[in-house]
């Protein structure tokens, strides 16, 4: 097999800082190579160096057979690479339009016109941007400025396509969308992509895949041999009281994290059935109502493998409980008929849901879906057009002050002051909400305890670690012991064991201290966490349901999930859709295909697949995840959207 | 609600409260800015020495080029009237083209013509004339140096006048003339430091009023920590208010330190009112430039666009105010104007107190007009502020 990048022993220092620390990896012609970690762990600096615009310490990199060592040596590899840096559409030009900013990008590697007019009109249609051809680029939604990138950084058709975090920020759909144009692309033009995400069920579109951290690559190769790295199963256990068995099942496991009304356990017993009885003995005598055993995922795997990396020895810390004790009844939130107009746009359009304390509640849907302004609106900030409200037992209309006393809130960007020191951040906002010094200190106490936050203090909030800064900034949202939390898409950028972290503080508030949470994300596990969701689309809720509740109802719609592992994936894709499966998507090297009744729809689908010469290797069902929901329901709307004509959603 | 013994009310308490923990952050922000506390410390010490020391608008050091085809005593004893510090004399030319070619080269700004038979012609008692080309592509400069110059000539001549009438009478000259007996007032010495000094600390207290706040509150909308603060109790009032009174300490702090280290011990201003006054006049200001440094964070998205407003702002705030040229010599379109200019009373005010010692029984016009420009402007601000939020 050919061999298109080369790098090893790759060290790159930021001043004293090191930022990647040795690292090892080979890229083949032809596949899609995946660099996952969270942020600050090295992705971006080593995509830097490969593509040629960043200078390295030690090591070597070679591009196309070339070591890429010097400005002019990188110059030799340039117009074979295409660069797409991080953030959203940052390379492209605000103010141009779609087309204008191909023609600028095609232009700049001195496309022929032809070819230009060739490939632009296909990229275009793959891409549905088509009818966009005159917007501003400044003015398209985030997923389809990341499609615009894409396009921008493939015009010239180079060998090698490097690609930066392309889906971060962006909603599911558009996030498989992306996926499936770039497996399409690579697999016709026959071009290799390096590709880095921070999500890590992302994993398994790559064809070999490093997970990196703090530096380092922690595992690297197929998905299947990363997954071989810890081997074991995942236990699911549902049994009450909750906070029971999370205790005694954290004494011999290590992983162990609560979802909804389901704990999930990780153990390295292969045999399900040997995993499962392990559990139930280790629950010694709560009996669980239902457990079940599942090979587990990818993001659980590099769960296992951080936990082992010696290095990470953040202290549990034992959440401490608040003191208050506070009944679990009663409404927190209730939203009714909700409707918000920006001028003739409709942002929200009659949105009704009820969140009780104690529960968890997520709020999904693609940017622009309305559900920031649903927030904006219940905390008063935003005047709803028409509807009611009322939260933790004020009413939004009329009592906003009350609300914004009683609430907390944080935000995506954390939105803490990145030149104060922990402390200093805490003791601005306990005095914002009025606390006097008594209780400031003990409040002070309570959150440096809950958030593992002792010993940083003193330190600036712009030097903290990702996951520490969340927790602070979830510190300061909770200073004045709030009975209601807003999070606005709390976790971006965070490590998976941050995360779990996070979400075991929430549960904890949410079960213990009957606090109410509203919660909004793109990332669909942490979905898994709530007891209810509510999908927007368009300024409406158009599902919802317990997770559990939302699976089984797809599966109703559109039956069991089946993941079907071939030789010729892409071939095999455009074959199966021709065979009317058309919810079927391309995960790496496995193809994803509902099928509504099984034994028929298999045969039927294996059938096609054979007739066109692809080798069906096995067919294995699978549990649909949050993901599977969200991309149904989002491609289920669309299609009737689209069905309908141009149906516009302003009143 | 008021407090039944003499206690203050929870609400005025909490309001308070919420109020200096928002300042108090501002100033600690402040604080952790190196490089922007290095920028308020060099412009308000050495900045004002320099800005003290080295701008001067009167004439000094004039390139002085001369023609002379006379090569006389008399055509000598004018050349020589011209003297230091005011002129320089730079040479003779032998030929007038020479010195027309230096006078566009810009290296000369002065050429004095002598005719010949000049000596002659005051030896005979016969009108004579001198030509004088200056150059006035520097207009204060070039008419200061053909006023000095024409003031020499015309004592030349007078002194030719009194020597010729006092010779033919024995030395008792009686002769009309006025003399004039002028006193100088308020800068006895006619110091120009003192001037120019106090004139940049007003300079840079506008700079700072003007983008520390502006910049402080874009920061918040940069970041995003606005949103943070919408959802919590503190109220739009309260995060402009407090970006306002941080900001007016730094700039009273400043303006002392500049005082003390600069004004005082280098240029022996003298302080002949209140300096009480004077600061409570200087955190006024401070407040109303302040509005309007608000007042432009909310029309913009992002710091640098503050700079960018500022110099559109401040500029010409700067320059027609009355600290670069004398405010009563410009147009009355520009006069109108610069009533809208808060500058332009803290001028009054600050020379007021520094240098003539008058109180608020004279300035209160000036004070009055600052209150409710700042007034205006900080609401104007809030105004725009509440609806961007919304």
């Amino acid at each position: 097999m050919d061999t298109i990048v080369t790098v090893s022993g790759f060290v790159k220092r930021y001043k004293k800082h090191l930022a990647v620390d040795g690292v090892d990896l080979t890229v083949h012609k032809g596949e899609i190579y995946g660099l996952i970690g969270p942020d600050g762990s090295g992705k971006s600096s080593l995509m830097k160096a490969i593509a040629g615009v960043l200078t390295y310490d030690k090591g070597s990199v070679e591009v196309f057979g070339t070591l890429v060592d010097s400005e002019r040596a990188a110059e030799r590899v340039k117009q074979r690479i295409g660069f797409l840096p991080q953030g959203l559409g940052l390379n492209l030009y605000p103010d141009l339009s779609v087309e204008e900013n191909i023609d600028f990008f095609a232009r700049l590697r001195l496309v022929p016109e032809r070819d230009l007019r060739e490939r632009k009109t296909r990229l275009l249609a793959m891409t549905h941007l088509d009818k966009f051809r005159e917007r501003a680029m400044k003015k398209l939604s985030g997923g389809m400025k990341q499609k615009l990138g894409l396009i921008c950084t493939l015009i010239h058709e180079p060998e090698l396509a490097i690609l930066d975090e392309p889906t971060t920020g962006v909603d599911p759909v558009s996030r498989r969308d992306f996926w499936s144009i770039l497996a399409a692309l690579i697999q016709e033009k026959g071009m290799t992509a390096l590709v880095s995400t921070a999500y890590m069920d992302e994993a398994e579109r790559f064809h070999r895949l490093s997970f990196l951290s703090g530096g380092k690559v922690l595992a690297s190769g197929t998905p299947t041999e990363v997954q071989a790295l810890a081997p074991g199963s995942m236990v699911t256990v549902e049994a009450t009281p909750q906070v029971e068995v999370i205790a005694r099942l954290k004494k011999s496991f290590r992983q162990v994290e609560s979802l909804g009304p389901l704990v999930h356990v990780f153990t390295d017993r292969v045999d399900q059935a040997a995993a499962k009885l392990e559990i139930e003995t280790a629950l010694a005598g709560l009996t669980p109502s239902a457990v079940r055993a599942d090979k587990p995922e990818l993001e659980d795997v590099f769960v296992a493998l951080l936990l082992r990396s010696a290095e990470r020895k953040e202290s549990p810390g034992g959440l401490p409980t608040s003191t208050a004790a506070h009944g679990h009844d009663g409404l927190a939130i209730e939203a009714q008929g909700l409707i918000r107009d920006f001028g003739s746009f409709r942002a929200v359009d009659r949105v009704s849901f009820r969140v009780k304390q104690g529960e968890i509640f997520g709020l999904l849907g693609a940017n622009g879906a309305g559900k920031t302004t649903v927030i904006k609106m219940l905390n008063g900030i935003l005047s709803p057009t028409e509807g009611a409200g009322l939260v933790a037992g004020a009413d939004m209309k009329t009592a906003g002050g009350t609300i914004k006393q009683r609430i907390g809130y944080m935000s995506q960007a954390f939105s803490l002051y990145m030149d104060l020191t922990v402390e200093e951040n805490i003791r601005l906002f306990a005095g914002i909400y009025g606390l006097d010094t008594g209780a400031m200190n003990k409040r002070f106490q309570w959150i440096v305890g809950m958030a593992g936050l002792s010993g940083y203090e003193s330190s600036l909030t712009s030097r903290l670690p990702m996951g520490v800064r969340q927790r602070l900034a979830l510190g300061c949202a909770l200073v004045h012991s709030p009975r209601v939390l807003f999070l606005d898409e709390p976790t971006s950028g965070v490590d998976p064991i941050g995360r779990r972290r996070f979400w075991e503080i929430l549960s904890k508030l949410a079960r213990e201290d009957g606090v109410a949470i509203l919660i909004t994300t793109h990332y669909m596990r942490e979905a898994e966490h709530c007891d209810h969701l509510a999908l927007m689309y368009a300024g409406r809720i158009v599902a919802e349901g317990a997770p559990a509740d939302m699976k089984r109802h797809v599966e109703q719609e559109a039956g069991r999930l089946f993941e079907v592992v071939v030789d010729q994936p892409g071939l095999a894709l455009a074959h199966v859709q021709q065979a009317g499966f058309r919810g079927a998507a391309l995960f790496g090297t496995k193809l994803h295909v509902f099928c509504r009744d099984p034994v028929r729809d298999k045969a039927c689908a294996c059938r096609a697949l054979e007739e066109s010469g692809v080798r069906v290797m096995s067919v294995n069902e699978r549990s649909l995840s949050l993901e599977d929901v969200f991309v149904y329901h989002a491609m289920a709307l669309e299609q009737a959207e689209q069905a309908a004509g141009r149906h516009v959603v302003a009143a | 609600m008021i407090g039944n013994d003499g206690r203050v009310p929870e609400a005025v308490r909490l309001w308070a409260l919420r109020l200096f923990v928002m300042t108090r952050k501002e100033l600690l922000q402040l604080r952790r800015d190196v490089p922007l506390l290095l920028f308020l410390l060099y412009s308000f010490s050495l900045s004002i020495y320099v800005s003290g020391a080295g701008i001067s608008m009167q004439l000094n050091n004039a390139s002085l080029l001369v023609h002379d085809s006379d090569h006389s005593e008399s055509s000598r004893e004018l050349i020589h009237r011209f003297r230091q510090p005011y002129f320089r004399f730079d040479g003779e030319v032998q030929d007038q083209k020479v010195g027309v070619r230096r006078l566009d080269q810009g290296t000369a700004m002065l050429l004095l013509d002598i005719p010949p038979r000049f000596h002659e012609s005051i030896v005979g008692h016969e009108p004579v004339s001198v030509q004088l080309l200056v150059d006035t592509t520097n207009a204060p400069q070039g008419l200061s140096a053909a006023g000095y110059a024409s003031r020499i000539i015309g004592e030349f001549s007078f002194d030719r006048v009194s020597s010729r009438l006092g010779g033919a009478s024995d030395g008792d000259i009686r002769i009309p003339r006025v003399d004039s007996a002028h006193r100088v007032w308020f800068n006895q010495d006619q110091n120009e430091t003192w001037f120019q000094s106090i004139s940049h600390i007003l300079r840079m207290i506008t700079l700072f009023a003007f983008l520390l706040p502006a910049a402080a509150l874009v920061r918040e909308k940069e970041h995003g920590t606005v949103e943070q603060l919408l959802v919590s109790p503190v109220t739009p009032l309260q995060i402009m208010l407090s970006k306002v009174l941080a900001m007016t300490l730094v700039i009273l702090a400043a303006t002392a330190l500049a005082m003390a280290s600069v004004l005082k011990p280098v240029f022996d201003v003298p302080v002949k009112g209140s300096a009480a006054l004077f600061f409570l006049m200087t955190a006024l200001y401070s407040f109303t430039t302040a509005g309007l440094g608000l007042f432009a964070a909310t029309i913009t998205k992002n710091q640098a666009q503050v700079g960018m407003i500022a110099l559109l702002v401040i500029s010409p705030m700067l320059l027609l105010s009355g600290i670069a040229t004398p405010f009563e010599a410009m147009p009355p379109w520009v006069q109108t104007l610069m009533a809208l200019s808060p500058l332009r009373y803290f001028v009054d005010v600050t020379y007021g107190i520094l240098l003539k010692g008058v109180g608020l029984e004279l300035l209160w016009d000036s004070v009055l007009a600052m209150v409710l420009l700042g007034g205006t402007l900080f609401g104007l601000g809030m105004w725009r502020f509440r609806r961007q939020l919304a």
